[in-house]
């Protein structure tokens, strides 16, 4: 027996470390309700004792390495590099008045949007708190898309915080060290992230593929998903804020497990090769942070009456336009259908109506069309022909959206417009029809 | 490695070193590896902990030491990684027990034949972890196996140029 144990001494070894190992696979493993086996998301205490362990080997040095280069980079910037600044701080300076301008014009747009959503009972999450960390290690392996950061638990970090950069999302943290901590990035493999297309609306999960580009799965064959369509987080997932920017799509291509399914690969907005510092976001509020409200209040103190200058000019400018539209004979087709402005309501509850060559069921009783009842879309103190405003618009003035029509349908003043354009082609009154030689 | 006596270890051409060289360059090899990918963009091509295993444990030309070794790796690897530990710890195992297998039966002095075992160790590595994910597991990976290949032959090459620096280090009996 002693023989037995001598002779295959090695290969008995290797046995045993090798079953010790997928035993401790096992454990790590856990069947899924689908039938489908995943790796449990929370590690069990032994197998974070073994990454804590590895993290405390490796962070030190890491830190050094990191700190002796940043030393190094820091006295080339701050002390030999410093040419050109004064013309890089005079272009800051520009880019800050032209921001808190774009600011301050878009401000009414965001609390009108907070308004709108107090009302839906739908809260959106600001970022609130961010802590700066800089990224000091990989893991090493190309099948494990993780970073480290030089920030850990004593900085108030914790799992499945949202890692960012101005850029875009970068990922989020995976496993927290007192005084470091793990990221998952988004082209992991093993990572998830609810993301929207930007234009066509459509949802889908992101995740990284084998050579650690991400990509968004599980997204059924749509001929509307084009190459440089902006892709932004969808704020399902409760990790990443609604909004912020992932990338762009770069190519789709066919689901290679499932015919009607197709990959749309993202080009990420992060340089997620290139990572130095990074955010991670530790708070979200449903509310602006103070230094945001502090730079608005700002905005509107020194730039909003510049701001609401131009957007009055722009307005202007616009309703011009639509006027000399108007007027000008030849510019708009008399036999084409009659579309119906987007911003008004009472027009835009059968939007679907007013195509041509479709079906004119009408869906509610309303009156057969009076040619006669035609009104200029538009009606201002410009048009033609309409020196007084017309009876039951005089509150919506020109370039307003007019009070929307009741429900029922059944006012002859909103309804005929679309359907007798659609089914007699009858000249539009505001149109060139009127004007047209 | 007290077991064996210097005649023995001259006739077999086993080879000693420092107990810095022995207990350094592993720790190197894995600092090195989680650090050097964020300066080099391309160095997750190269595997420095599985190179310095198949070099010890031909140099040592001891199963048990290269298993030993390989473990211990592999383990580290994964624990810095957000996988599973113990795919690329049983995937070093085998390399590092295989390496000191064929260290015992053949002349590993050969800068060639060493750079050939790191290159087949390497492919049969990725071809283990890859086993282990996907059918022992049971879990969704995707693989390339061109970048696999050319993963062993960058392997193989930075055996060329480690290999003959290590070497360097030798206790001479």
């Amino acid at each position: 027996m002693e023989s037995f144990f001598v002779r295959y001494r090695n290969l008995l070894v290797l046995l045993a470390i090798l079953l010790a190992q997928i035993i401790g696979l096992a454990m790590q493993v856990r069947r899924t309700d689908s039938g489908r086996n995943s790796l449990d998301p929370q590690d069990a205490p032994g197998v974070r004792l073994l990454r804590l362990w590895a993290d405390t080997v490796v962070t030190p040095p890491e830190k050094a390495f990191h700190a002796s280069r940043l030393g190094t980079v820091s006295l080339w910037q701050n002390y030999i590099d410093l040419r050109h600044i004064r013309e890089q701080n005079q272009d800051l300076q520009r880019t800050i008045d032209r921001l808190r301008l774009e600011q301050a014009s878009l401000l009414e747009d965001a609390k009108q949007g907070e308004r709108l959503q107090a009302l839906m009972d739908f809260q959106q999450k600001y970022i609130y708190k961010t802590q700066a960390a800089q990224a000091i290690g990989t893991s090493g392996s190309d099948s494990s898309r993780v970073f480290y950061i030089d920030k850990g638990a004593d900085n108030k970090l914790e799992r499945d915080m949202a890692v960012i950069t101005p850029d875009g999302i970068v990922g989020k943290v995976r496993e927290v060290f007192p005084h470091s901590a793990q990221v998952l990035a988004i082209n992991d493999q093993t990572s998830g992230a609810g993301v929207i297309l930007e234009t066509t609306r459509i949802r889908g999960i992101l995740r990284g593929n084998a050579a650690g580009r991400p990509q968004i799965v599980d997204i059924l064959k749509d001929d509307r998903i084009q190459p440089g369509e902006k892709v932004l987080t969808a704020g399902g997932d409760l990790i990443f804020p609604r909004g912020l920017p992932v990338g762009v799509v770069e190519k789709v291509v066919p689901d290679p497990d499932r015919d009607s399914f197709i990959d749309v690969i993202v080009k990420p907005a992060a340089h997620l090769e290139r990572l130095d510092e990074v955010l991670v976001i530790t708070s979200t509020e449903p509310r602006f942070p103070a230094e945001e409200q502090q730079d608005m209040a700002t905005s509107e103190m020194l730039k909003g009456a510049q701001a609401a200058a131009i957007a009055e000019a722009n307005k202007e400018q616009k309703k011009a336009s639509e006027v000399m539209a108007e007027r000008l004979p030849g510019l708009t087709d008399p036999n084409a259908p009659v579309q119906p402005p987007a911003a008004n309501p009472a027009a835009g509850t059968a939007p679907g109506k007013a195509q041509p060559g479709q079906s004119a069921t009408p869906v509610t009783a309303a009156p057969p069309p009076v040619p006669k009842l035609l009104h200029p879309q538009h009606p201002d103190r410009f048009t033609v022909g309409t020196g007084s405003p017309q009876s039951g618009e005089t509150s919506a003035p020109a370039g307003q959206e007019k009070k929307p029509a009741p429900k029922s349908g059944l006012k002859p003043e909103s309804k005929p417009e679309s359907k007798s354009g659609q089914k007699a082609n009858p000249p539009p009154a505001h149109a060139g029809g009127k004007t047209r030689p | 490695m007290s077991l064996l006596g210097a005649d023995y270890r001259r006739d077999m051409g086993v080879h000693s070193y420092p107990f810095l060289v022995y207990g350094l360059t592993p720790l190197a090899a894995l600092v090195l590896q989680a650090w050097l990918p964020r300066l080099v963009r391309g160095f997750t091509w190269f595997d420095l902990p599985l190179v310095v295993t198949v070099y010890f444990a031909l140099a040592r030309r001891n199963p048990i030491q290269g298993t030993l070794m390989g473990a211990g790796m592999g383990l580290f690897e994964d624990a810095l990684t957000g996988h599973a530990i113990g795919v690329n710890g049983i995937a070093k195992t085998v390399a590092g027990f295989l390496a000191g297998s064929v260290g015992v039966r053949i002349d590993v002095e050969n800068h060639t034949f060493r750079m050939m075992v790191t290159f087949v160790l390497s492919l049969l590595s990725s071809v283990i972890y890859f086993s282990i994910y996907r059918i022992l597991l049971g879990l969704n990976l995707e693989w390339s196996w061109l970048a696999e290949l050319v993963k062993a032959v960058a392997n193989s090459l930075i055996a060329m140029v480690l290999f003959p620096l290590l070497d360097r280090t030798r206790v001479r009996d």
